[in-house]
């Protein structure tokens, strides 16, 4: 199984590879030209032309990958055009709250999907109705979504915030940058609860699309294990019902599912940049959008990167969990 | 108690460990009530081995569910009747006694060991889910003859051998709870144990069917062992009389959901009262009596609701009363422990004779071959590499063919046996071009096309969702015929297999499985084949449905000429049909030679090995055994393939691999000592004869 990984591995570092050529490509053929725009609109040919010799964009295409690349491994990012700091260090900070968002989403989707999941797997005559709401609320765009759960539990019932991570101005020690840890580090009590009710409505909406795909998935995938042979070993055991499902069906259902959730995690990131928008969620999808809207060149890329990085990382881990579960996919062949 | 209750009731001294009362079964289906059991009553003694066996429909599987208390929920079948395993009822207790019966009194052995067995969970940890110590999950292992067995305590099922699988699962059902993990709870509903703490009944649903000859005898005698060691009963569900005849003590023959006929296993089997019975003991292939009959009919429609005997339209005694009525179980003899029957005319007492063979028909070949062959395999060898360990590091070759030389002459026959493993599935994907050999030539007769396949399930080789018509057409496409001329090809090829021409308008799903059988072979025979090449093609059929297969193969090489080379594990099979056999193991070729003589006078020792390990209808003869397994296939050997498993292993076996000896003109054996293994089996087969005219010897154990 090592072998397996090992090569797994091997082939996450050349996606790796890959996935700066492109975003190095797609950044050298972009129509606006970067120089231009930090130059400003007043600035003449002679000086761009001189700014552009000074960053070096006018040598061959392969020495600016090269460069490209050097950077990279320092990393480097460049200098955003809006905020005037370095993209690494932007992303560092914008970085925590979508994590501790996407944390809290990743639970959620468990909980959701797993529940869902099982649930529907086991009644399988009906529960229609149910099944409605979840396919509407997950093919709902989730700014919709988003909008109507703001108006139900912001405007109508009062239980929620809608907006920010926190209400609170008690200031909290900029420990880690996750805001929780912050608070319970702080022994803030009133900063906690007031960070964790700001997450739960941010955290449905990214959770919901991917919960009910993962949950559909597991569904059939669920059905089907139930109907092998050595399910009904299992039970010829005297084993109870719950035993016979966690132990034996669920974990030879999960090679699909895990395989849906790794898909998933690329919904869920460019879901976030539209969540964060909506509840103006101080988290990289928030800086995203705003450096779009600023064609802020060297702060799309550098996000771009992470975001394809943390995607194919994840896919491979994803692979990697799935040999763990299944023995069978460690045969080589 | 009701009267049919009272003669299927045991008097005397011995517990009753399982007792079932007019149990019915109903499964609703969209066209129609299935009736899969129909009011069945039986009692298991402490400590009997009882056979259930019937064809398929007869309901014995959804039997031994019920015992177990495991009807598919999903099916939602409507079951009356009691059924009482040990004490708890398995059909109105509640979930928690149903399933501390199964844990603590019960005990389960399934068909398929690979799909049986949780592929994600180690060995040991299934065997001790049962919620017993590591230790005594490693002697369960051990008492089932799984070699090293704390190795394959941490192994996962998919790296253990079919036979190994099943000793597994075995290990698995005896390591029943025992008192000491009974709570209170479970004991006050009344779940028992058996001595030394194993299952009190163990359900067994044809456990050896998909095994090997040699480890299926094995497993046989396992079964007997551990009903010894631990005294529990076992209840053995088979479609196989020989497999029944090795080991029950009684045997209880179903048909269409009715107990017909229940006895003790020798007197059933010598005296058999039941038309059924006997029919089905003439019906069964082996290798002493192969011209048997096949069943007459078709098997019953389990959505019908006769009101006569459902074995009637079969029937060669049936009458008119027959029809009307249906015929209740009486004792087959007076006096009480005689068994009962369920007919009006049953067979007259007589003597169950071996036929004697008739005299082989003018068109069988005779070797050496008429011609030039039409498929010839000229040492062929083949070699895949694989990789094994932990770490995926270590290569190893597979030498799944090695230096096979064989040749099917024109219109003749020849069949390929051996065990799993022994290379001929590899063989035969080589003689049908679709693998290319390593070594070796492969030549087909210079007229003849592709050979055509037919495979071992050849139903579910039919594309489903196309009509048979269309399938036929497109081997004709590639014979260059026109149009016009299609539609006749398609009757005739439909005709040839005795199916009717409108055939060709149903898809595959409207057929029954014989038809769907004939039907693939109608395909493989429209492109005009000079070669038919069978793969294991009555393994999966019924046994009144093999016989007339194997008779249209036969109808087909005597009316078209066409050659047959069959590839099959069965040997009863290999005999009817072939009139060449090639015995095969571990990919090389063992023995080869006119199937009388192979089998008659066997000249390798594996042939005997082989043929000593079928079970046949004779009561209470527990085969002679092969001890271990088929070997693996890894890793290059030196001296005899068959030497670990040999009886007359000698050094030089260990040391030279023997060639293949030509004994004669056309027989061949790959032993260095064949010639005293002819003597030896010679000397054998008058021992047995003299044994079994000696009084006293007859009816086995009892």
């Amino acid at each position: 199984m090592l072998r397996l990984i090992a090569w797994r591995v091997a082939g996450l570092l050349i996606v790796l590879l890959l996935l700066t050529l492109a975003v190095f490509a797609i950044q050298a053929k972009l129509p606006a030209d970067p120089v231009a725009v930090t130059l400003g609109a007043g600035a003449t040919p002679q000086l761009v032309a001189q700014k552009r010799h000074e960053l070096g964009y006018d040598k061959p295409i392969w020495i600016q990958y090269g460069r490209f690349l050097r950077k990279l491994v320092r990393g480097d990012l460049g200098t955003s055009l809006r905020t005037h700091s370095s993209v690494t260090g932007d992303i560092a900070h914008f970085a925590p709250p979508t994590i501790e968002l996407a944390l809290a989403s990743a639970v959620w989707v468990f909980v959701l999907a797993l529940g869902l999941g099982i649930w529907s797997a086991l009644r399988r005559h009906g529960a229609s109705t149910a099944r409605v709401v979840m396919l509407a609320s997950a093919s709902a765009p989730p700014f919709f979504l988003a909008i109507l759960l703001i108006l139900l539990f912001y405007s109508h019932l009062h239980w929620l915030p809608s907006s920010g991570q926190s209400s609170s101005l008690e200031p909290v020690g900029h420990v880690t940058g996750f805001l929780i840890i912050d608070a319970i580090i702080a022994s803030n009590g009133h900063v906690l609860w007031d960070a964790v009710l700001h997450l739960i409505l941010p955290s449905i909406v990214v959770a919901v699309g991917p919960a009910v795909s993962i949950a559909r998935v597991m569904r059939g995938s669920l059905i089907d294990v139930m109907q092998l042979d050595h399910i009904r070993t299992a039970r010829a055991k005297g084993l109870t019902e719950l035993r016979v499902l966690f132990k034996h069906a669920l974990r030879n259902s999960l090679t699909p599912v895990l395989a849906m959730s790794g898909l998933q995690v690329g919904l869920l990131l460019t879901g976030v940049i539209i969540v964060e928008t909506v509840f103006a969620w101080p988290g990289l999808g928030l800086y995203t959008a705003r450096a779009l809207q600023f064609d802020d060149f060297p702060a799309v890329i550098g996000v771009t990167l992470v975001f394809g990085c943390v995607y194919v990382i994840v896919n491979a881990v994803v692979d990697i969990l799935q040999m763990v579960a299944d023995p069978r996919l460690r045969a080589v062949r | 108690m009701t009267t049919e209750a009272k003669h299927m009731s045991t008097h005397g001294a011995s517990e009753i460990v399982a007792h079932v009362e007019d149990l019915t079964v109903d499964f609703p289906t969209p066209q129609g009530t299935v009736h899969a059991l129909r009011g069945v009553s039986l009692e298991i003694r402490s400590g009997e081995i009882i056979a259930i066996v019937g064809e398929s429909g007869s309901g014995k599987t959804v039997f031994g569910l019920s015992l177990l208390g495991l009807l598919p929920l999903t099916s939602r079948p409507t079951v009356r009747g009691r059924v009482l395993v040990a004490g708890v009822d398995m059909l109105s207790a509640g979930p928690a006694a149903q399933r501390a019966a199964r844990r603590i009194s019960l005990g389960a052995v399934f068909q398929d060991p690979l799909t049986s067995l949780n592929p994600t969970m180690r060995i040991g940890q299934q065997v001790k889910e049962r919620g017993i110590t590591a230790d005594r999950a490693l002697a369960n292992l051990h008492e089932a003859g799984v070699p090293e067995p704390s190795r394959r305590f941490g192994q996962f099922p998919h790296e253990l051998s079919g036979g190994l699988r099943q000793r597994a699962m075995i290990a698995m059902a005896v390591g029943a709870a025992g008192t000491r993990g009974a709570n209170r709870r479970e004991a006050a509903a009344g779940a028992v144990t058996g001595a030394n703490g194993g299952p009190r009944l163990i359900v067994a649903d044809e456990p050896t069917t998909a095994l090997d000859v040699s480890v299926q005898a094995q497993v046989v005698l396992l079964f007997d062992r551990i009903r010894r060691e631990h005294g529990c009963s076992v209840v053995f569900v088979t479609h196989d009389l020989g497999v029944a005849a090795s080991i029950a003590d009684r045997i209880a023959v179903f048909y269409a959901g009715r107990i017909r006929e229940i006895g003790q296993a020798a007197d059933l089997l010598l005296h058999p009262h039941h038309p059924y019975t006997r029919d089905l003991l003439a019906s069964r292939l082996s290798i002493e009596d192969i011209y048997a009959d096949s069943i007459a009919g078709d098997p019953p429609d389990a959505r019908a609701e006769p009101t006569g005997c459902a074995y009637a339209p079969r029937c060669r005694n049936a009458q008119s009363d027959c029809v009307l009525n249906h015929p209740p179980l009486h004792p087959r003899q007076p006096g009480r422990q005689s068994g009962a029957v369920a007919c009006f005319h049953t067979v007259i007492e007589e003597e169950q004779k071996l036929r004697s063979l008739p005299p082989p028909s003018t068109t069988t070949v005779a070797l050496p071959q008429n011609g030039e062959p039409v498929l010839e395999l000229q040492h062929v060898s083949k070699t895949f590499a694989t990789r094994e360990g932990r770490f995926g590091l270590r290569k190893q070759e597979l030498h799944a063919v090695d230096d096979v030389t064989f040749a099917v002459p024109a219109a003749g026959s020849v069949a390929l046996v051996g065990e799993s493993g022994c290379g001929k599935t590899t063989t035969l994907r080589i003689a049908t071009g679709l693998l290319r050999p390593d070594h070796g030539d492969v030549r087909w007769a210079a007229d003849a096309g592709r050979p055509q396949l037919v495979f071992q399930d050849a139903g579910s080789s039919l594309t489903p969702w196309m009509k048979i018509g269309p399938q036929i057409v497109e081997r004709l496409r590639s014979r260059g015929v026109s149009r016009t001329d299609r539609p006749e090809k398609v009757a005739e090829a439909l005709s040839l297999v005795g199916l009717d021409p409108r055939v060709a308008d149903a898809r595959p799903r409207d057929l029954s499985g014989g038809q769907r059988q004939r039907a693939a072979i109608a395909r493989a025979l429209a492109s005009d084949p000079r070669v038919l090449i069978c793969d294991e093609p009555v393994s999966a059929l019924d046994a009144s449905l093999v016989i007339r297969v194997l008779e249209l193969l036969e109808s087909l090489q005597e009316r078209l000429g066409v050659a047959l080379l069959v590839v099959t594990h069965d040997l009863a099979v290999a005999r009817r049909i072939a009139d060449e056999v090639v015995v095969m193991y571990r990919g090389r070729i063992v023995e080869h030679g006119h199937t009388d003589q192979v089998f008659g006078n066997p000249a390798h020792p594996y042939t005997q090995g082989l043929l000593a390990a079928i079970p046949t209808t004779e009561p209470g003869r527990l085969a002679p055994v092969l001890e271990g397994e088929p070997p693996a296939l890894t890793g290059k050997l030196q001296g005899c393939p068959f030497a670990s498993r040999c009886r007359y292993v000698r050094d030089r076996c260990l040391v030279e691999a023997p060639p293949l000896y030509a004994e004669s003109l056309d027989r061949a054996s790959a032993c260095h000592f064949y010639k005293e293994v002819i003597a030896q089996g010679k000397s054998d087969a008058l021992s047995i004869e003299a044994a079994a005219q000696t009084p006293g010897t007859e009816a086995g154990r009892h």
